[in-house]
């Protein structure tokens, strides 16, 4: 996934942001170069494999298809910024919703072919090396140790941000986190969303009966 | 009404219909006529071919979800039956791009508005374009008959609040507003149209044209895609397709060959060009993959003081079109305006936020009202549309820079809807932006939407309508197809999809796809019955 072209191209170490900034370029371009000095650096790029292996809380057998096992720590830490209050605080289930949370995300993904997962691999990488890390999303620890009100305001940058790059980061990761929390069945309550229409349910053999 | 499902029939009696996941070997099938894409306009071409005796191959990259795979639920929905599981945006990411994935194609997903082309698009193509055999009048006969054959008419029930609160709105503002015909049968009235319909009411490719095609001997292929289209010398020999696993996303490496006469390509916008660049089809004037349409769609969501339930009910059926021609055709940007369905999956995803201001926003889900502008585009030379090319894997990409002309469009768009629903009653508005408070009266929504950024990132933006990039037209230095939808400078190929409309159509347009393929297909099979 880190194969492209452009991604080994000679600036591929030049991680200046102002002339990056003032240039204006698209984002490809330069997380592409980020990504390739994520690679070097040994970050992990392949998929964090069964959900055993990165203490996710209970496991159902799940097998990561596309996050690796930096990427469920950055979603470990942003999670609780991004849900928010409406992530319970009893510490098991907090787990549990978290890791299923990430689950989803980790199966949406999946689905979104390989040209997409290439943009996330590079936001993703970006976000998980530590120098980009800094310089980029400004956040100072590692995520393991990143607390919800700098994770929070992480996010609330880049969401402010007038760089559409950061706005689009910012976008990227509110969004999937946010279709696989409020679009899972057992979080519908939170929307006031009682479900599809119980008479069509009983109606519907293929439905009542799945 | 019959539950008994047209798809699990006719497998049961025996349709020519094959999963692309079940191949273990490289295989030639020859036909006809080989169609790629199942949506609007490739079951509409299929029907009419095979009915009219020509053998024909269907080609659909997506896979067969029918009945049995509908439960009215998002997260699964959006997965299987999208292009890139819902994740296709522009190429920087600043308009996302809902299209469909499967068999029956966008129309096994959409939201069943039913228009005509407007009669002010269509004088436009003639004077422009040189489609003059394009007219009103020329074309009526050909809707009238779609409108049958998909069982379109305007909504007998009631509008649900969702909708009706833009009827309100433009009433009291003295805004002409209209009900929308649908293409349903026995509609249920649930809500679940983006989702795949549930009781197979919806009237689109999948329960019409595929079948019709299928009884008439017709083969499908699904979970293939079509990779390139093959010259030999002046003509296209043969198609060159990719047999996908079962997860629908990766080639499992089995490749399929394809003979024919004539190919049409079905792929709809974004899809079609992709494939002809790919295949490196005869462009002279370099016009494939130019001149792409979305009708950008902003949006402002409204608090209710009664409750909405916008996620119940025929999903649209009011509009109002007070907007949408009303400085002439290429004057500043027209908009359509309409509501989407509000499902809590895509609510999250669409509505800007997180943390507290999320969870009070998707809180207010039940009382939540949104309106859509459908922005006209391509009518205006400072709206000339997007670009499609090829990344480095062979995949269509969409480059689409947003003008200020259309961003003057689209603030005048927030400033209407804002209005509407404050004057149906809104306790407080908010535009679909990232800088977006919510505004508790129509004044102070005025003031703010003055002044705020309109950027692509900040502002949402997204599009169910993509048309162009395959444009007909009589000069082939602008365009690719003529007016019959084929091909300029290949005589065995022709395009029959949203991709030869040479502007946004100003309405939603399935019923513009399935009229236009039903004519030029009409034309085809007598050409190859001759
Ligand atoms: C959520 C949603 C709601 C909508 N609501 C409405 C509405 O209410 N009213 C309305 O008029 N319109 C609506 N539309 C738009 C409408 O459905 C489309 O404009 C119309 O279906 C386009 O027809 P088409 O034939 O061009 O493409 P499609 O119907 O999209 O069909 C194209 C098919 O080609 C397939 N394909 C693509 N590439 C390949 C390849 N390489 N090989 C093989 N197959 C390929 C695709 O998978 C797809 O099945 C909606 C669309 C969406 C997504």
């Amino acid at each position: 996934m880190n194969d492209l072209p452009h991604a080994r191209s000679p600036e591929s170490g030049d991680l200046d942001r102002r002339s990056f900034l003032k240039t204006g370029m698209g984002g490809a371009l330069f997380l592409g170069a980020v990504s390739v000095t994520a690679g070097l650096s040994g970050c992990a790029t392949t998929p964090a494999g069964p959900r055993e292996a990165v203490d996710l809380g209970p496991s159902d057998g799940y097998q990561f298809r596309f996050l690796t096992r930096d990427d469920v720590q950055l979603f470990h830490a942003l999670l609780p910024a991004i849900i928010g209050p409406a992530l319970t605080e009893q510490p098991e289930d907090r787990r549990q919703v978290i890791g299923s949370t990430i689950e989803r995300i980790d199966a949406g993904i999946s689905q979104f072919g390989p040209a997409n997962q290439r943009e996330l691999r590079r936001l993703f990488d970006l976000l998980n090396f530590g120098f980009t890390r800094v310089t980029i999303a400004r956040v100072w620890s590692s995520w393991p140790n990143v607390t919800s009100a700098e994770a929070d305001a992480f996010l609330e940058r880049w969401r402010t941000s007038g760089i559409g790059l950061f706005n689009n980061g910012y976008i990227a990761l509110t969004k999937i986190s946010n279709v696989a929390f409020y679009g899972y069945r057992d979080h519908w309550h939170l929307s006031g969303y009682p479900g599809p229409p119980q008479w069509a349910i009983e109606a519907l053999p293929h439905i009542k009966n799945a | 009404m019959s539950l008994t499902d047209r798809i699990a029939q006719g497998l049961e009696a025996g349709w020519d219909v094959t999963d692309g996941a079940t191949l273990a070997e490289d295989q030639t099938h020859e036909a006809d006529v080989v169609v790629i894409g199942t949506g609007a306009g490739g079951g509409t071409t299929a029907e009419i071919l095979a009915k009219s005796g020509l053998s024909v191959i269907l080609v659909e990259e997506g896979r067969l979800y029918y009945q049995k795979d509908f439960k009215m639920d998002e997260l699964t929905a959006y997965a299987n039956l999208y292009q890139e599981g819902m994740s296709r945006v522009t190429r920087d990411g600043a308009i996302a791009i809902l299209q469909g994935r499967c068999v029956g194609g966008s129309t096994t997903v959409n939201w069943t508005s039913s228009f005509r082309t407007p009669d002010e698009t269509l004088t436009y193509w003639s004077e422009r374009f040189g489609l003059d055999n394009l007219t009103p009048d020329a074309m009526a006969p050909w809707f009238e008959g779609r409108e049958q054959r998909h069982s379109m008419a305007p909504w007998h029930m009631d509008p649900n609040v969702n909708n009706d609160i833009l009827r309100q709105g433009c009433e009291k503002l003295g805004y002409r507003w209209q009900i929308i015909p649908r293409n349903v049968k026995g509609c249920w009235n649930l809500g679940y149209c983006g989702v795949g319909c549930p009781t197979n009411a919806k009237q689109g490719a999948l329960m019409t044209t595929v079948p019709g095609a299928l009884d008439h001997q017709a083969r499908l292929f699904h979970g293939l895609r079509a990779d390139r289209l093959v010259m030999n010398q002046d003509r296209i020999d043969h198609l060159q397709a990719m047999a996908m696993n079962a997860d629908g996303v990766t080639p499992s490496g089995v490749t399929v060959t394809l003979k024919a006469r004539h190919f049409v390509v079905a792929a709809s916008a974004i899809g079609s060009p992709g494939l002809l660049l790919r295949s490196d089809v005869p462009d002279p004037h370099g016009r494939v993959g130019k001149r792409s349409f979305l009708h950008p769609v902003n949006a402002t969501v409204a608090q209710m003081p009664e409750k909405v339930d916008p996620y119940y009910g025929a999903p649209q059926s009011v509009y109002s079109d007070e907007f949408n021609f009303k400085q002439g055709v290429d004057g500043p940007a027209g908009f359509k305006l309409e509501v989407p369905p509000l499902h809590p999956a895509v609510s999250a995803g669409v509505i800007p936020g997180h943390g507290q201001t999320q969870v009070d926003a998707m809180a207010g889900l039940p009382w939540t009202q949104s309106v859509i502008a459908l922005l006209r585009d391509g009518f205006h030379p400072d709206s000339p549309g997007g670009t499609v090319s090829l990344r480095d894997d062979g995949s269509p990409v969409l480059d689409y820079p947003i003008s200020d002309y259309l961003w003057d469009g689209l603030r005048q768009a927030y400033l209407t809807m804002a209005e509407i629903q404050f004057a149906a009653g809104a306790r407080k508005v908010r535009l679909v932006h990232l800088d977006s408070e919510w505004y508790r009266s129509w004044a102070e929504a005025r003031v703010a939407i003055e002044t705020i950024a309109m950027e692509p990132h900040r502002v949402r933006l997204f599009t169910a309508h993509q048309m162009g990039g395959c444009g007909m037209g009589t000069d082939p230095k602008g365009s690719v197809v003529n007016g019959f939808g084929e091909h300029h400078h290949v005589s065995n190929l022709s395009v029959h999809d949203a991709s030869i409309f040479p502007t946004s159509i100003g309405a939603n347009p399935q019923l513009s796809v399935y009229a236009l393929a039903a004519r030029n297909s009409t034309r085809l099979a007598g050409k190859l019955a001759g």
